[in-house]
């Protein structure tokens, strides 16, 4: 048979980086496979709330905890695994590119994805007027006017962030308050005559035939319920991506989360999870517990790979 | 080489990611930053009819995106 790793860890952001790093130090014969470097770490701009590197460029802190790893040992293979099949105690992993991998145990770091508004026309608009990424395309609205939904942190630190670019920021919040950290609701306060807040607010429907021009609220804003924008930022919330953990009988809780405990380990044997695929920490969800809890299940492979060969 | 040319932003990460690849490959490219040129964002806008970057432009194909497999594809590497 081809080569056996202990352990492949399925995605490249924090939490797989970090479980990549800890393996490899652990001499553990490593595989990381994803799709997409870095995850919303690489995403997120600048990032200060990651212990002992100030103001880190989120991109460049990706690099580093990929190098790190590699430094270790841990081999990365850059592709999208459609399925994992557990068969006579082994992980076999292929990717979309048709190659396959074979390990004792898995990791499965896959994620979150954004979640979208679900309103008729946002595919189609996507990319024309609606986006998701506001690192990625904010500067395009260059003096334009735009709107960010979404109170959380993901929300106003977009709002920020599209301050430096756009002409007026709306915020558009369906709650009556924010709910990010107070650090960033006190920045955005005195914003006021850039940054516009909309509380109570949802929309309805978008406008505009080839690209986004406004969007219907459901409620009257400076006398019309149609408000006039050339761009908007979607930062309502991220959904786990937990197809491959179904495919191999991980129990997942009502909200699609993988079920885990303190050691990350799943109802499967030599099965793991890390990252915002399960809720170690709740609903927090930042890159300190994300690489937190990719240390922790490449502690736990590791130590179930010992039982094993005891 | 057919001719490489880039619209992105600067804190795109996949624009990064591209420009890193075109690097690694020792690929050469043209940068066209679309904050800070306007002419180059409308040029980008008209040519995809959408304002998501990166635009990547190999030859005469027109690539919305860091789409991997379709550059190495194209600059056969």
């Amino acid at each position: 048979m081809d080569n056996i790793y202990d352990t492949i860890i399925v995605g490249f952001g924090p939490a797989g980086f970090a479980a990549a790093l800890y393996a490899g130090r652990f001499a553990m014969n490593t595989l990381v496979v994803g799709k997409e470097f870095g995850g919303y770490a690489a995403k997120a701009g600048t990032i200060h709330n990651y212990p002992g590197v100030k103001n880190a460029d989120g991109y460049e802190l990706s690099k580093t905890m990929k190098e790190q790893a590699e430094e270790f040992g841990a081999k990365f293979y850059d592709g999208e695994v459609l399925s994992i099949e557990k068969k006579d105690e082994l992980f076999l992993v292929s990717t979309k590119d048709k190659k396959s991998f074979t390990a004792k145990t898995i990791i499965l770091a896959t994620g979150s994805e954004r979640r979208k508004m679900g309103l008729p026309r946002e595919s189609e608009l996507e990319n024309r007027g609606i986006h998701y990424c506001v690192t990625c395309d904010g500067p395009i609205y260059v003096g334009k006017d735009i709107a960010v939904v979404g109170g959380g942190n993901a929300g106003v630190s977009a709002a920020l962030l599209a301050s430096e670019y756009a002409k007026k920021v709306y915020l558009i919040v369906k709650g009556d308050s924010l709910t990010a950290e107070p650090i960033s609701t006190e920045k955005i306060k005195i914003m006021r005559d850039k940054i516009e807040i909309l509380y109570k607010t949802e929309i309805k429907e978008f406008l505009g035939a080839d690209s986004l021009s406004g969007v219907v609220l459901n409620k009257d804003f400076n006398g019309s319920n149609k408000l006039k924008i050339d761009g908007l930022f979607v930062e309502i919330g991220s959904l786990p991506v937990n197809k491959l953990a179904k495919d191999i009988g991980v129990f997942l809780d009502d909200h699609g989360y993988a079920r885990t405990d303190f050691s990350m380990k799943t109802n499967i044997a030599g099965a793991y999870v890390a990252g915002d695929l399960c809720n170690a920490f709740g609903s927090f969800k930042q890159n300190i517990t994300a690489a937190a809890s990719g240390a922790v299940a490449a502690n736990s492979a590791y130590y179930y790979l010992r039982s094993l060969n005891k | 080489m057919k001719s490489v040319v880039i619209y992105s932003t600067n804190s795109c990460m996949y624009c990064r990611m591209a420009k890193d690849f075109f690097r690694e490959n020792k690929v050469e490219y043209t940068e066209k930053d679309v904050y800070l040129d306007e002419k180059a964002r409308n040029e980008m806008v008209k040519m995809t009819g959408q304002s998501g970057v990166p635009v990547i432009k190999i030859g005469d194909e027109v690539i919305i995106g860091f789409d991997k497999a379709t550059i190495k594809e194209l600059l056969g590497l």
